[in-house]
């Protein structure tokens, strides 16, 4: 199967994903919390994207904004040209299922259904047709051919985060959120899920997010985003361990 | 560590809520039929203590035996008109009358006539005397002459009967018409306890009433200040033997106990459902115990590393259900209270006025309702309790704490002891009729089968979940979910299972009885024709019936007597039937002996069941006694094959007739000539004066007899809803758990992409899976149980064996819909469940 019979060339001018003024409060008055304190940040398509920041920087609240999980105090934020403020909950929804892929840190699977149907179910959920080529490709790719039509509980941890990868891949969305996904991951199964990333990313024209906190797992990433304190005060192309590491320290975190 | 307890409590009020209904669904029942039942007696006591308060003395036959029937009481015969007046000339007497009470049917201004489902139709005769008459005129005058009548104020009131009418009445003799001159309370209820009061005076009463010359008591007063002990003593010298004199207060405190009697039976039979929705109940609290306990792991093992010993770890989970034990027991308590005078509506609604008391709310009703409730509450959670005990420390700080395979085949074997042992109870109880015993084996079958059915929830939740998997992945999940955890399935549907059972085994059971009811009237009855009182309750009909059934085309007409006595020392029902034209209306196979001859010859006629049992074949000499004419032997002139008209003894019209005061007929058979038409148009008009009856042909017979089982069924079903109604709640309660177990879960489903409508659809698949798997165990045992009853009572007359595959069908069908309407508030929770709070859930 030829790559580029799959995956349409992105046009360059829209980005995959952007929030404009975001802003979340929690909380009213002094007790107010800035979650997020008015963000404006573009994700590119095809492009592999880190979120760094300390813990309470804000970047997984933006993350939560950006999917439609959460509904932001001001601001916008959009996949592709849809805006998801303005979608309901049927809407936000259909967006998830069909447009945006997650890789959560833990309990990423269903444990009463097989390594498969974990994979198809975004495609079950839609009541849409399989389509099996894309799914024996990802499989492949992943590694996880002989584990199809097993439990979660009889998978790896590595495992069980490439069943995660290649479910939120199999309707190839615009967009892949991965919320610390090799956190509770060994380095070895870690290092091989970002690489599958980058490689999603660069041979596939895959658009990924990844909130992470590990400047190693930063460094797989084409560009990383710096936060602290809801606001953006960093943004990094093409990072490495080390410079990662530095721009934190310069950060003083 | 109460502490944590009363905290625990706190938090999960919702949850506990739901588990304490189950209880106090139950306790309301209970405490309902005990109030209702109490204040019942206490009614009728003060009632019958007042009517009688004044009546010294009362002089009346020995009694023969006493009635086998509900609340009947003892069974005398009248006594002779002289005795009245040995009874005056006794020194100390100041006034003594008799009095006369039978069967008298008032007919409502629109021809029917006026029945009062279930109490009797009463004829009584009125004395003059205020102090002893024990009625009240509350308007018009006593009836004085042969065409008066007075009538209870109930009964005034209901069919709007005023003073000054004419009323038409049925009798023994023919059915006659009177002038109201009166109406009657008695005491100072409107009626007696529901029975219509038709009140002539003496003469007239002794005549309608067919006692002409005979007094069936005579009370008596004293004179002002004499020794009453050395009166009843002097009357009781005067007396002809076999006549007895008591004092007023032994008479009240007979006739009450006689109704108190009655009303026992039907506060037992209420108790004994009230407890079936506590057994349910009870299933309903060990499922939630266990499942919220298997929840608490984390934080029960965590009390273990903090210091906690096990012994206050299992006192923590047994405290929370007695807590929850009492405060289910009060509001059940409470809502008893309103039970019972829901219920004394309900009572009235049927047309059993009672007389007006005050609500007897005894300490007893506390002390019952309390000690099951929390009791019930408290025992199932043992086990639980037991299971929180067993968890380490360790789990603290694992993940996951994985269940023993071990403990489970523990269960199996302990389960299969049970369950044994049940049956064998169950079979033991059934062939000697112990009704205790058959309970103990239901109750132990249900919990050992509880206790195997998480062995096949697997497979059975798999293929029951099949169907659903088609419609899609809700389905699916749905399935998984159930077949996740087969303990927590099998012991959710528990409730069910029993609930579904007892209802099963009642279909199966009636469908039986229905179903022999009309072959035995096929096999019993050969005449075309069958008239019956049309309401229950009447006792019977008038003797001239029968002539006016004579019509023309009628080639044979035989009466069905029915009346008690003593045979073999026991109380039993005898039959007559007209012996000339025995052979034409009924099919009597007679084994050993003969038939008509043997009647004519005034022998008894004993079924091949009372033979065997009895040890007795044709020529034996049994003894018997008859309230009238009291003991004697009869000859066994022949032995017949179960016959469900005649029952077990049958003798001639002739010597019935002989034997019996005021016998009344309960039957009339009609076989009409060869090629005769028209013979039930000219009963319709030959029978137009005794709207009391009923003329059916032997189809339409059979219909009313299934459907007077039907009308029994439906009752019982209803009784029975409720302990449905608690198995759903237990449903309810379960998936509420487990949704709120899953939260993470259905987050992670929403995150990627589930509509909320299949996570309804999820939930919904899992509750009608489980819903269906109680269902089809408890259809399968009910099933068993049915047919063991049923097989049990062959020799009372249940043939035939019917399995009612079209209504266990619909029973399943709706379970299934029960559970997906059990489904709906955990489902619509679950759909709404924040999906950003249920993935950081942790």
């Amino acid at each position: 199967m030829a790559l580029d019979e799959t995956v349409a060339p992105a046009p360059v001018a829209l980005a995959a994903a952007r929030a404009v003024g975001l802003e979340k409060t929690y909380g009213k008055g002094d007790s107010a919390v800035h979650a997020l304190a008015g963000i404006t940040v573009e994700f590119g398509r095809g492009e592999f994207t880190a979120v760094m920041g300390p813990s309470g920087s804000g970047k997984s609240t933006l993350m939560h904004c950006m999917a439609g999980l959460d509904t932001p105090s001001a601001g916008a934020t959009f996949v592709g040209d849809q805006e998801v403020s303005r979608l309901d909950e049927a809407g936000l929804t259909r967006l998830r299922r069909d447009r945006i892929g997650f890789v959560f840190q833990s309990f990423n699977l269903v444990p009463t259904l097989t390594a498969r149907e974990n994979i198809l179910l975004p495609v079950d959920l839609a009541g849409a047709k399989v389509d099996e080529d894309w799914f024996d490709f990802l499989v492949g790719q992943l590694g996880i051919g002989d584990r199809l039509s097993h439990r979660p509980t009889e998978m790896s941890g590595g495992q069980q985060q490439r069943v995660a990868c290649a479910r939120a891949l199999i309707r190839r969305p615009d967009l892949v959120f991965a919320d610390e996904p090799t956190g509770n991951l060994d380095s070895n199964a870690a290092g091989e899920m970002l690489g599958f990333l980058r490689h999603s990313a660069r041979e596939l024209g895959q658009s990924i997010v990844m909130v992470t906190h590990d400047p190693r797992g930063a460094a797989y990433a084409g560009r990383v985003v710096f936060l602290a304190d809801g606001t953006i005060v960093g943004d990094m192309s093409d990072p490495t361990a080390e410079s990662v590491l530095e721009q934190m320290k310069q950060l003083g975190t | 560590m109460w502490k944590v307890t009363v905290k625990g409590i706190l938090t999960h009020k919702l949850r506990l809520a739901l588990t304490g209904l189950a209880i106090v669904l139950g306790v309301t029942f209970i405490s309902g039929t005990l109030v209702l039942t109490d204040t019942l007696h206490n009614t009728f006591t003060s009632l019958f203590g007042n009517v009688y308060q004044h009546v010294d003395f009362q002089v009346r036959s020995k009694a023969a035996f006493t009635s086998n029937s509900a609340g009947g009481g003892a069974v005398r015969t009248p006594v002779p008109e002289s005795v009245a007046g040995t009874v005056r000339a006794v020194p100390g007497v100041a006034y003594a009358e008799g009095s006369v009470s039978g069967y008298a049917q008032f007919v409502a201004p629109d021809g029917k006539a006026i029945s009062t489902g279930g109490a009797p139709t009463l004829g009584v005769s009125f004395d003059p005397n205020p102090e002893l008459s024990s009625l009240r005129v509350v308007a018009g005058h006593a009836p004085g002459s042969t065409h008066e009548i007075a009538m209870d104020e109930g009964t005034a009131t209901k069919y709007h009967f005023h003073v000054g009418e004419r009323v038409a009445v049925l009798l023994t003799g023919r059915p006659q018409t009177f002038t109201l001159s009166g109406i009657v309370r008695f005491g100072s209820a409107e009626n007696l306890a529901g029975a219509t009061l038709a009140v002539f005076d003496l003469p007239t009463a002794q005549s309608v009433l067919g006692k002409v010359g005979q007094y069936d008591a005579i009370d008596v007063l004293a004179t002002p200040g004499a020794d009453k002990a050395a009166v009843e003593r002097a009357i009781a010298r005067a007396l002809p033997p076999g006549t007895e004199v008591v004092t007023g207060q032994t008479v009240a405190q007979e006739q009450s106990n006689s109704i108190n009697q009655g009303l026992s039976f039907f506060s037992t039979a209420l108790l004994v459902f009230a407890f079936i929705s506590l057994f349910v109940g009870g299933f309903t609290i060990f499922n939630t115990f266990s499942i919220t306990v298997g929840q608490r792991t984390r934080e029960l093992a965590l009390l273990r590393i903090v210091g906690a010993s096990r012994r206050q770890v299992f006192r923590s989970v047994l405290l929370e259900a007695a807590v929850l034990g009492v405060v289910a027991s009060i509001v059940g308590l409470g809502l008893g209270v309103l039970a019972a005078i829901g219920l004394e509506a309900l009572l009235k609604g049927f047309g059993i006025t009672l007389p007006a008391g005050p609500l007897v709310f005894l300490p007893r009703t506390v002390v019952v309702a309390l000690v099951v409730g929390i009791g019930v509450t408290v025992v199932s959670a043992i086990s639980p309790a037991r299971r929180a005990v067993a968890i380490p420390p360790v789990a603290a700080l694992s993940d996951q704490h994985e269940e023993q395979g071990e403990s489970s085949r523990r269960r199996i074997a302990v389960g299969g002891v049970i369950a044994a042992v049940g049956v064998a109870a169950l079979v033991v109880g059934l062939s000697e009729q112990a009704i205790a015993l058959v309970g103990i084996g239901a109750v132990a079958i249900f919990l050992g089968i509880g206790m195997l059915a998480p062995v096949v929830a697997r497979p059975m939740a798999s293929v029951l979940g099949r169907p659903l998997a088609l419609f899609g992945i809700s389905g699916r999940l749905g399935r998984e979910n159930s077949m996740r955890s087969p303990r927590r399935t099998a012991q959710t549907s528990a409730a069910l299972m029993v609930g579904l059972a007892l209802v099963s085994t009642i279909a199966v059971f009636g469908a039986s009885l229905s179903k022999s009811a009309t072959s035995s009237v096929d096999e019993a009855i050969s005449a075309d024709y069958i008239i019956t009182a049309s309401a229950s309750g009447t006792g019977g009909f008038s003797q001239s019936v029968a002539p006016a059934a004579a019509v023309k085309g009628a080639a044979a007409v035989s009466t069905v007597y029915g009346g008690e006595f003593e045979f073999d020392d026991v109380v039993s029902n005898l039959t007559a039937v007209s012996t000339e034209h025995l052979a034409d209306t009924v099919i009597l196979r007679v084994e050993q002996g003969s038939g008509a001859p043997a009647l004519a010859a005034g022998d008894l006629l004993i079924d091949t069941t009372t033979a065997a049992t009895k040890h007795l074949s044709v020529g034996s000499s049994v003894a018997v006694t008859f309230a009238k004419t009291g003991s004697s032997t009869m000859k066994v002139g022949g032995i017949f094959k179960p016959n469900a008209l005649i029952g077990s003894y049958l003798v001639s019209d002739a010597y019935f007739l002989s034997h019996f005061d005021d016998p009344l007929p309960v039957a009339v058979l009609v076989r009409s000539a060869p090629g005769a038409t028209g013979v039930g148009a000219a009963l319709d008009r030959g029978l137009r004066s005794y709207p009391n009856l009923q003329v059916q042909t032997r189809a339409q017979f059979e219909q009313s007899q299934q459907a007077q089982v039907n009308q029994l069924l439906g009752l019982v079903y209803a009784l029975l809803a409720l302990a449905v109604v608690i198995a759903l709640i237990g449903i309810v309660n379960t998936l509420m758990l487990s949704v709120f177990e899953r939260t993470h879960e259905i987050g992670l489903l929403r995150a990627v992409g589930m509509r909320r409508r299949q996570v309804r659809a999820m939930i919904r698949s899992e509750a009608v899976i489980l819903a269906l798997f109680g269902a089809i165990i408890g259809v399968v045992i009910g099933t068993g149980l049915g047919v063991a009853f049923a097989d049990s009572l062959q020799q009372q007359g249940i043939t035939d064996l019917v399995i009612p595959v079209a209504s266990l069908v619909v029973f399943l069908v709706l379970s299934g819909l029960l559970g997906l309407g059990a489904a709906s508030w955990p489902a619509r929770r679950a759909a709404r469940l924040d999906v950003l709070a249920a993935i950081s859930a942790e």
